[in-house]
């Protein structure tokens, strides 16, 4: 009976959350200037009565009447439509979700294959760690903007690739910890006394003990490749939901931003239950 | 000795870009028309960019205009996790739910995300240093749940401290105790929540920058220096363009050296 609580009370917890970003991104849009009419007209220099036809449109719409319109429309299943395109954000999404899946897919994949690649090894080293950890250091300054640009530049790799270097940079630090405390652990310390070879260390001892706190990584993961979807599919001109969101943000599109909000506050939120309730039901 | 090192190179790179803004006789928007993209010459040492504005003083500039901006920016975040936290752990069990819940809120979504949707919404027509203030108030404002969390855990190990049941039994106020046993005691978790602030905040203000929603033109910053690479004319005539990104990841590493170094103590 418990674990059904504790799974429903996750759930809830999920959708509150993804509840919350709604109304944020509600809240936010609704303020910022130029919501209701075009930046220009109502800048004084452009339209002399600007500001008295944003206050007619601010009395007509309120904040708690375009929260609820979302939400009305959100229960009937339609996401509203797009301010700057004009088709349903539904259909603007759905064909962009795809290809964000496919690239958040293999780069995360790509990051954590190169991660591990180099935290194995690396961690069980007695000396000269720091140097052969010194290219995941290095990736770790450079911000995605620039290893993208850079990309192009060289004419070598593209998205997938940088949101891979991108994830490697970021959980070789967390791994290369977490491994680097499971090889002093006493245990394996008296395995290596008794001639157990690296791998049967590996397999039998390291990769179930930290089985837990890597489930927590990829989900960490996720929110890291969630972010760096933008500017790289922004950079790479990838037809994806960061480069939508990032088009919503320029042009003030409302339904668009609730709905991108929404999808990453679902995807993180679900990512991170899956991860805390994987072992519920282990332990269970 | 690594870390008195990279201290060393940080302030060294400081003073020069102070000195070189100092000395030069241009100013970051000084336009010199005739020197448009211009390669290493006499009078502009690391060339000019497609407006013949000087790099050595526009990279100088935005050294300053990011160093200083992230650590103000991780000063003020760093002040608001330690005040949401230690609320946290010292409030009734329905308010620190709450203020959890806000924190994870806004950890569900992706921090660039979050950030590019505040800074897009403020003014268009604002001036150049109102949106370096813009981005960095931003960036201030949103990057303290990871940081609030920390503190919280803290905050609530010191809670239940003997010397902090002392304090309380002997009849401090909790203002008292806050003051007197906890500020003090929080310090040394403060202080690399401040140090990983700063580079992260760097990186996120040339990410913003490169999307064109950082610091607003002439001002410069990392980020409006990283569009310099998309010009492929720019990039023909001279290698200095190469010279703020090598200038942000020396700067990053120094920055990482500082906060490992403290998460090692830690």
């Amino acid at each position: 009976m418990r674990l059904p609580v504790k799974i429903a009370a996750r759930v809830g917890r999920t959708l509150l959350l993804m509840v919350f970003a709604a109304a944020g991104t509600i809240l936010l849009v609704r303020f910022a200037p130029g919501f209701f009419s075009d930046v220009r007209e109502m800048d004084t220099k452009y339209a002399p009565g600007a500001r008295s036809e944003m206050q007619a449109e601010n009395y007509r719409q309120s904040t708690w009447l375009i929260a609820s319109q979302v939400a009305k429309g959100w229960l009937d299943g339609d996401f509203g439509q797009s301010r700057q395109f004009g088709v349903p954000v539904s259909e603007l999404v759905g064909a962009r979700i795809r290809v964000s899946a496919l690239l958040l897919a293999q780069g995360i994949f790509g990051g954590w294959l190169l991660a591990i690649c180099g935290a194995l090894p690396i961690s069980g080293l007695r000396s000269d760690r720091l140097l052969w950890g010194l290219p995941f250091t290095i990736l770790l300054a450079v911000p995605t903007a620039a290893m993208a640009t850079a990309c192009i530049l060289a004419e070598t790799g593209g998205p997938v690739l940088v949101l891979s270097l991108l994830i490697a940079a970021r959980e070789f630090k967390f791994l290369h910890g977490l491994l680097e405390r499971a090889w002093r652990s006493p245990h394996l310390l008296y395995g290596r006394a008794q001639g157990l070879s690296w791998r049967a260390l590996v397999r039998m001892h390291i990769l179930p003990n930290a089985a837990q706190q890597l489930c927590a990584l990829t989900t960490l993961s996720i929110v890291t490749a969630l972010g760096a979807l933008v500017p790289i599919e922004v950079i790479f001109t990838v037809p994806g939901v960061g480069q939508l969101a990032w088009s919503a943000v320029m042009n003030r599109d409302l339904p668009v931003l609730v709905a991108v909000s929404l999808l990453m506050a679902c995807v993180v939120g679900v990512a991170g239950m899956i991860s805390k309730d994987i072992f519920t039901l282990e332990a269970a | 000795m690594k870390n008195r090192f990279s201290a060393a190179v940080l302030v060294l790179m400081i003073a020069s870009a102070a000195l070189a803004l100092r000395l030069a006789p241009y100013n970051y928007a000084s336009q010199d028309r005739d020197a448009a993209m211009a390669p290493s010459t006499a009078r502009h040492v690391t060339g000019t960019d497609e407006l013949g504005r000087d790099r050595t003083v526009r990279v100088a500039a935005a050294l300053l205009i990011g160093l200083a901006g992230a650590a103000a920016a991780a000063a003020i975040t760093t002040t608001i996790a330690a005040g949401i936290g230690v609320l946290a752990a010292f409030s009734p069990p329905w308010a620190t739910a709450i203020l959890m819940f806000v924190s994870d809120a806004f950890l569900s979504l992706p921090w660039l995300f979050l950030l590019m949707m505040a800074r897009s919404l403020l003014p268009l027509t604002a001036s150049p240093l109102e949106t370096a203030v813009a981005t960095f108030l931003v960036l201030a404002a949103f990057g303290w749940p990871a940081c609030a969390r920390a503190v919280y855990r803290g905050a609530t190990a010191l809670r239940s401290a003997e010397w902090m049941i002392q304090g309380h039994a002997c009849g401090l106020q909790p203002r008292q105790l806050i003051r007197l046993h906890l500020v003090p005691h929080l310090r040394p978790l403060l202080l690399p929540q401040f140090l990983i602030c700063v580079p992260v905040f760097i990186v996120a203000e040339a990410n913003l920058g490169a999307l064109g929603l950082g610091v607003g033109e002439p001002m410069p910053s990392w980020g409006a220096m990283l569009l310099e690479l998309d010009n492929s004319a720019l990039l023909a005539r001279s290698h200095w363009v190469f010279l703020p990104i090598v200038l942000l990841v020396v700067v990053l590493l120094i920055l990482e050296s500082f906060t490992a170094e403290v998460e090692n103590h830690a």
